[in-house]
């Protein structure tokens, strides 16, 4: 009889719950997808980091010794010492690049659609295996870089095989791919007011002096949110060196991503891969902090 | 009752992605099992009256693919068992199979490199023990060496495909053009180097060789000079001052115009040698290669009525030295649901007169006697690769180490790289370039 009684009740109880995290049903699948392929691979990493797992013979010691190999072995510290060349070669390079050609985008010129559309082309095409290939084929000794030089008398270096030059070649892979940069900075672009500009122009401002006075500033946030997204990205470059270079010659283009794949599927090392893997992410954190910290100096926020 | 459809969706949604993450293994497993569940049983039932299902995987070129195809296609006529293939070129292959037997998501039947066996698989933990199906795969047919060099840890994880080794190949054209012979010993070659320069340029060579090549033409110059084989019983024989030896050995073909320098070879922007512009033109205009991958080359020349085989050349007098092995084997995986199955495909590959016949040399000289009769009678025996095989095995003298070829030492990343780029591109001398050698070398051998 008690049970009877009870059991409208908790139905009750039970709807109510349900009606009010039906959101979390939603979410269902999200969360298990996060957990899955993001939260437990995040989580065992780390483990693994702390480990000599090999694919094939297992674990056999625990501690720091992957840590302490990267910060020792002449190799990986090499390869970080690339991969902040690398960053910092190519994150200013394609903000300034992307910038400036969203700038004149901006203008109301002909056909300006049609450049807008062409000029994201590489953003799109830019990180495949085949644009990488054609890369290479176009850096090669005899390719056409050196033969278009040659037509103006100037004697092209060995892109890919001079240690000096081939980081180059990949950084302008990266650099070409200024596309999505490039929108994001043209719809910031359009949103400065343009009574600024009139305001200015009345008080005999220059276009340069109206550029670094109104332009940059009112697009402060979007050149933050590029510059912090650019980072990690850059951190992360695998295609280029792993297909255009191979990391050679001479280690000069082997990015930490590039020696995380080796240690991983080359050597089977997953430990030391894990424990590069996870310098590399703890880099990535700490400049991603210092571009927050920093956003108050220089990050204009209208509202 | 839109949100009643919208929960049953994200439900759904739940329920497929967790079925996708591991409904794969349990579905298979009961198809091969032959437990008495009814799961089992309709599965088991299902693949009967299909004739069953396999997977199978090899690298190579496009004659291999083709031919491979073809084999498998009469072996599904002949069988009714379905053969889902997989394969590609070799370049980042190794790295997703390894990749693969880790995870136990390897193919059912794999094409494997023979080093594979002691890389991926020291306790055989990745390969079935073949012995097993000796009533379906007819070991007799094999010779007892390569059997045995395919005997890792008590078990025979693979079957031999061919044996093969190293010799030259020469682009005779463009030697005609420099006036000079087909070399067949040292002195010649560096008279070959000094002519290519002087009368084609310094684009031309009479021979190319990547890192790892110079390797094994370095050891085969310490073989044939000193009468050790590199390794024995996980120890290396040689000295540091004797591999100084061989690396001044490797410099004076640089210095003399005979191989391009590593900055030269890596300039020219290229994945392989067959797939560079400058082997399909005739500037690069001899390899050592596997005799194997004779027809790879000879299909890649713009024109290859000058490719020829070339002799060994003798670098020593206490040795001929270099090396034969296994080229490759096939193997079936810890994971195969169906190894009955998987064994009849590969004796249909490599004994019956069928398969064999479809195969020809496209892997090499076949070790299988009936299969080597099969295909000499179809005509599929290729000359070229008869040719080199013959004078490979007649030569070789040494014997082959299976961690030679390991991963660390051969890998874009490796030991042989970075002692033999460092070398040539002068970062090293050639007493610090022999002492990481010796001890990347040592390493490996230690942790074997």
């Amino acid at each position: 009889m008690s049970a009877t009684a009870t059991k409208p009740v908790t139905r009750s109880a039970f709807k109510k719950w349900c009606d009010a995290n039906t959101g979390l049903f939603f979410l269902i699948p999200w969360i298990l997808g996060f957990l899955i392929f993001k939260a437990y691979p995040f989580a065992s990493s780390l483990y693994y980091s702390f480990t000599d797992m090999n694919f094939f013979n297992g674990i056999h010691e625990y501690g720091i010794m992957n840590y302490v190999e990267i910060f020792t072995n002449r190799k990986t510290l090499t390869a970080l010492s690339t991969t902040f060349k690398y960053a910092f070669i190519t994150v200013p390079l394609k903000l300034v690049f992307a910038l400036f050609i969203a700038y004149i985008l901006n203008f109301k010129i002909k056909f300006v659609n049609l450049f807008r559309t062409v000029y994201y082309i590489p953003s799109i095409l830019g990180g495949s295996v085949a644009i990488a290939v054609l890369w290479r084929a176009m850096f090669r000794d005899d390719g056409v870089i050196n033969t278009l030089l040659s037509y103006i008398g100037v004697d092209g270096p060995n892109w890919l095989a001079d240690r000096n030059w081939a980081l180059f070649v990949i950084c302008l892979l990266r650099v070409w791919q200024f596309g999505s940069a490039m929108v994001l900075f043209l719809a910031a672009l359009k949103g400065v007011s343009v009574d600024l500009y009139e305001a200015a122009t009345i008080d005999g401002a220059s276009k340069v002096r109206q550029f670094f006075s109104i332009t940059v500033p009112m697009i402060t946030p979007v050149i933050f949110y590029n510059l912090v997204t650019q980072i990690a990205q850059a951190f992360q470059e695998f295609n280029g060196p792993y297909i255009i270079t191979q990391g050679g010659p001479r280690n000069s283009t082997t990015l930490v991503a590039l020696l995380v794949y080796n240690y991983a599927f080359q050597s089977n090392e997953m430990g030391m891969a894990c424990a590069l893997a996870w310098v590399m992410f703890v880099i990535v954190m700490i400049l991603t902090i210092i571009a927050f910290a920093s956003q108050k100096h220089w990050v204009y926020y209208a509202d | 009752m839109k949100k009643a459809i919208a929960l049953a969706l994200a439900g759904a949604m739940s329920v497929g992605l967790l079925v996708g993450c591991g409904g794969g293994s349990s579905s298979s497993a009961a198809a091969s099992s032959e437990a008495a569940s009814s799961e089992a049983a309709s599965s088991a039932a299902s693949a009967e009256s299909t004739g069953g299902s396999l997977t199978m995987s090899w690298w190579g070129g496009d004659s291999r693919h083709a031919a491979y195809q073809e084999a498998v296609a009469a072996f599904t006529e002949e069988t009714g068992i379905e053969v889902a293939t997989s394969y590609g070129a070799w370049s980042g292959w190794e790295e997703a199979k390894s990749t693969a037997l880790a995870a136990k998501q390897g193919e059912d039947v794999m094409q494997v490199n023979w080093n594979w066996l002691y890389q991926y698989s020291g306790q055989g933990q990745s390969f079935v023990d073949l012995n097993q199906y000796s009533d379906i795969i007819d070991l007799s047919q094999f010779p007892e060496s390569a059997l045995e060099a395919c005997t890792v840890a008590g078990e025979l994880q693979a079957i031999p495909v061919a044996m093969t080794g190293r010799t030259f190949f020469w682009n005779k054209n463009t030697f005609d053009q420099a006036g000079v012979a087909l070399p067949t010993t040292y002195d010649e070659l560096i008279a070959a180097g000094k002519a290519f320069q002087e009368k084609l340029g310094d684009d031309y060579y009479p021979l190319c060789l990547g890192p790892y090549d110079r390797m094994i033409v370095m050891t085969f110059w310490l073989e044939s000079n000193y009468g050790k084989d590199w390794v024995t019983d996980n120890t290396c024989n040689y000295t540091v001052d004797e591999i100084v030896e061989g690396l001044n050995f490797i410099k004076s073909l640089e210095d003399n115009h005979v191989i391009p320098t590593m900055e030269a070879y890596y300039g020219a922007g290229f994945d392989s040698i067959d797939k560079s512009q400058q082997w399909i033109e005739g500037k690069y205009a001899g390899i050592w290669e596997w005799d194997s991958s004779a027809n790879k080359y000879y299909d890649a020349m713009a024109d290859n009525s000058g490719f020829t085989v070339g002799q060994e050349i003798k670098w020593g007098d206490k040795k001929n030295g270099g090396f034969a092995k296994v080229s490759m084997g096939l193997a079936i995986t810890e994971s195969c649901k169906d190894p009955e199955s998987a064994a009849k495909l590969i004796n249909f590959l490599l004994n019956s007169e069928k398969g064999a016949s479809i195969m020809g040399t496209e892997c090499g000289m076949v070790c299988s006697k009936a299969g080597q009769a099969a295909a000499e009678a179809a005509g599929k025996v290729k000359p070229l690769v008869k040719e080199a095989n013959d004078i490979v095995m007649n030569f070789v003298d040494c014997a082959f180490d299976p961690n030679y070829e390991s991963s660390k030492l051969k890998g874009s990343d490796g030991v042989y790289t970075d002692v033999f780029d460092g070398f040539s591109y002068g970062d090293y001398d050639a007493q610090e370039a022999a002492e990481i050698l010796l001890e990347g070398v040592t390493d490996v051998l230690n942790a074997a």
